[in-house]
């Protein structure tokens, strides 16, 4: 313990430089822009500024970076809350109830409590990976596909939990969700599958332009085929701050959220998209109130938010003891400091102590940074709102269009975004939920991977996934919770799914 | 942010520059490298080490564009299909070879085909090591190879996807040793380089920057290198050719263009890589990334890459399609 307090006074004496804590501010102030960029979540960011910091030394470009990928994930959740317009995949959740706040007028409390809940999860995960960092890494390894099947089915599970209206609607958005997922090139055998010879369907469909289609687009087809304008929102300067009911509500989503996305962001792979999805599910299990959620419910903003920002705190987890990104932007950072002769690896603590406590320094200031950043800026954001729609509008579906292009320089992308954008349209029209798309087209390509590896592994014994403690242990706990949500099928009369919907009606 | 608005802006510049310009003295506009892997894999930075030594040979900015997509397909078709000016290279890998056979296997038709680029030139090429979970009962190959065809088809290598960069090597080993493994295929490098070390696979063919770390640590043991000799960074390793089998492989990433650029272009393009290779800056930069240049100017290139890929070719083709029941 004394030990590790030593190495942190080690770790501030290289961040608080004044050229580090400079380094930081900006890797806040870009990754919050980039973030509010539609189509541009943190992977974006950091790829678009990896080769910027080739010329820096490894300490201020990790520092940098690292400040571009949460300043961009809290960057996301303004849009999300703002707009409906998700900047990634973990911030489809925030749009649901973010959203719907915004239309309460109560756009300030849930960015403030979005800001809050990420500064607590943040620092949660700094802590987490300061301290437990080896250890948790070699528990991580664990995880092999057996594994990460069991998770991910838990993840499906959850979908029961987070639908609103029909179970039906919501399993008919889960399937067209999966096979959207289904498109691109059979990761196991090669084949190409539903790519119709368009060479750019290899990949598969991105999460991004779907969600920013989805969500955003729709919400701007909604608006322009709404008989009279909304409202145009004159937020006063009261309404900005949440209220103590408000704080009450989200001390406990918060807190679930920081241990939950720390724990699922440390295992290797994506699942860290997933964390906000089942945050969400949690929460509206766990509230007394289930028919608030999809009205505004703080604890939807606040759970799923804290979760993923904890989430990104725990994937340095494995990259940093072990080495291993366990994520496309862990590669990407990777990539940032390798560059600079420094081959990360189970011995980069102990070679290079002033990066990695360093690191950590820069996460602690990096979270207070952000904080100090954002919290004034809320009534700034919020005044966003003042902009009548006829120009607002126009203006966001152009940043949608040059942020899905600017990712990977594909046209393919735009018309994702727009035939999504009208698929939306119409989905919304006829009271479908569109959360479970999004969960499905992430959940398809991870599940089906993680499942064909494990039969691979087993040459086709299913077996695997009971011989597995870890696995067995995680079905055990996902057969249960299918039990559970199976329940209002046979019961009489349903239970409060029956008579709200996940988003508020439409048209 | 920044970056974006650049793009746009020089997007925009170049369909403006009109087509006359082409017979103005070669280079008098930007050059593009396009990279068909996302920032930060081995094609981007071979590409973004040695840019900086071009913009000075050539005194033009030299512009990288990724273009990620199908294991690398679609960057390599946006190059295949541009103009034949010179200003538009590639950043290819050793996939550049296999891509196209991987479509035949399938019946798909090809997108892009390996005569339709030039190489200006080889700018590396390091062979593969392969590395071994510790808990594994085999001091080297030989005894790897006995336990592997005592439990056959009962062990697991991994990939870092189908016919991609470490399935082939590892499947040219198994065709050459006569050896049935089971595969567990995975996303990319440092996915099937976490399954080994997790144990959940137990060896795959690791390019060396990737292993180096650990095998330092321990996590990890080498048994051999696909290369022509040992590498100088592990010297304890053998190669095939020494444990006695007739397999080499390199991950090597090289510049093309397009083939119908005029020879003049050719010849200063090559000339500017050759200078920038010699260049201390641009040394120093893939001395940083563990990655040595194995410089290889464009008819070396030609011979040897013919070579290369006719061996690949023949892999590909005898590693056939998985059947579908």
């Amino acid at each position: 313990m004394a030990e590790t307090f030593q190495n942190l006074l080690l770790g501030f004496s290289v961040a608080l430089q004044p050229s580090i804590l400079v380094y930081a501010f900006v890797g806040c102030l870009i990754g919050t822009l980039v973030g509010m960029m539609p189509g541009l979540g943190p992977l974006a960011g950091i790829s678009l500024l990896l080769p910027a910091t080739f010329g820096l030394n490894p300490i201020i470009a990790i520092v940098l970076l690292s400040g571009v990928y949460y300043g961009a994930m809290y960057g996301g959740s303004t849009t999300s809350i703002l707009m409906r317009i998700p900047g990634e995949a973990a911030s489809v959740m925030t749009c649901v109830d973010g959203y719907a706040m915004t239309q309460n007028g109560r756009a300030g409390p849930a960015l403030a409590i979005a800001a809050i809940g990420s500064f607590i999860a943040g620092t949660f995960g700094v802590i987490g990976l300061m301290l437990l960092a080896p250890t948790l890494a070699e528990f991580a390894l664990r995880f092999g596909p057996p594994e990460y099947t069991a998770l991910l089915l838990m993840g499906l599970f959850i979908l029961a939990y987070m639908s609103g209206g029909s179970m039906l609607k919501t399993l008919a958005m889960a399937a067209f969700g999966l096979m959207l997922g289904m498109i691109g090139i059979d990761v196991m055998s090669g084949y190409t599958r539903f790519s119709h010879g368009l060479v750019e369907l290899g990949d598969g469909v991105g999460i991004v332009p779907v969600a920013v289609g989805l969500f955003g687009v729709s919400e701007i087809l909604l608006t322009a085929g709404a008989p009279t304008a909304p409202d145009v929102q004159r937020p006063k300067l009261r309404d900005l701050i949440p209220s103590r009911e408000e704080f009450r509500l989200s001390a406990g989503p918060i807190a679930r959220g920081s241990l939950l996305g720390f724990l699922i962001g440390i295992i290797p792979g994506s699942a860290h998209i997933i964390s906000s999805f089942v945050s969400y599910g949690i929460e509206r299990r766990l509230s007394k109130h289930p028919e608030r959620f999809g009205q505004g419910a703080i604890e939807g903003v606040a759970g799923p938010e804290s979760a993923n920002n904890a989430a990104a705190s725990g994937a340095f987890v494995p990259m940093m003891a072990l080495g291993i990104p366990t994520s496309p932007v862990t590669a990407v950072m990777i990539a940032a400091i390798m560059v600079h002769g420094i081959l990360p690896g189970p011995l980069l603590i102990q070679q290079q102590p002033e990066l990695f406590w360093g690191f950590v320094a820069s996460m602690y200031v990096g979270n207070v940074v952000l904080l100090i950043l954002n919290l004034p800026m809320v009534g700034l954001f919020v005044n966003l709102l003042r902009i009548p729609y006829s120009y607002l509008y126009p203006c966001i579906l152009c940043f949608c269009i040059v942020g899905t292009y600017s990712v990977s320089n594909s046209l393919m992308d735009v018309w994702i975004l727009l035939a999504m954008g009208a698929i939306g349209y119409v989905l919304r029209k006829f009271g479908y939920d569109l959360a479970p798309v999004a969960l499905g087209l992430v959940l398809a390509p991870m599940l089906e991977l993680s499942l064909r590896q494990s039969l691979a592994m087993s040459a086709g014994d299913y077996a695997i996934f009971v011989t597995r403690p870890i696995a067995a242990v995680m079905f055990a706990l996902g057969a249960a919770l299918f039990v559970f949500s199976l329940k209002p099928l046979f019961g009489k009369g349903g239970d409060w799914r029956a008579s709200v919907g996940l988003d508020s009606e439409q048209g | 942010m920044l970056r974006v608005w650049m793009a746009l802006l020089l997007g925009s510049g170049v369909l403006a520059a009109p087509a006359v310009q082409a017979q103005d003295k070669y280079p008098s506009r930007p050059i593009t490298i396009i990279v068909p892997f996302p920032p930060g894999g081995i094609a981007d930075i071979t590409a973004r080490s040695l840019a900086p030594g071009l913009e000075r040979v050539l005194k033009q900015p030299v512009v990288m564009q990724n273009r990620p997509g199908a294991a690398g397909t679609t960057g390599a078709q946006v190059a295949a299909t541009a103009p034949a000016d010179g200003y538009t290279l590639l950043c290819h890998l050793v996939s550049i070879s296999t891509l196209p056979e991987v479509d035949k296997l399938f019946g798909r038709p090809t997108v892009f085909t390996r005569d339709q680029f030039v190489g200006i030139a080889r700018i590396n090429a390091d062979p593969p090591i392969m590395v071994v979970h510790p808990s594994v009962p085999a001091k080297n190959l030989k005894e790897f190879a006995a336990l592997a065809k005592k439990r056959a088809n009962d062990m697991i290598f991994s990939s870092s996807g189908p016919y991609g960069a470490s399935h082939v090597p590892f499947a040219m080993f198994l065709q050459a040793a006569g050896l049935q493994m089971r595969h567990l295929p995975t996303t990319g490098g440092a996915p099937a380089m976490t399954a080994v070390l997790g144990g959940h696979a137990i060896t795959w063919a690791s390019p060396p920057a990737l292993a180096a770390p650990h095998l330092q640590a321990g996590k990890v043991k080498a048994f051999v290198t696909w290369g022509g000799n040992r590498l100088t960074q592990f010297p304890d390793v053998p190669t095939f050719r020494e444990q006695g089998y007739d397999i080499e492989y390199y991950l090597w990433a090289g510049l093309f263009t397009q083939r119908n650029v005029p020879a003049g272009v050719l010849k200063t393009l090559g000339d500017a890589v050759r200078r920038a290779v010699a260049d201390p800056d641009v040394k120093n930069a893939f001395a940083k990334v563990r990655t040595p240049i194995a410089y290889q100017d464009s008819a070396e290139f030609k011979a040897w890459w013919d070579k290369d890929a006719e061996r690949l070719a023949k892999v590909v083709q005898r590693m056939g399609k998985p059947e579908i029941k």
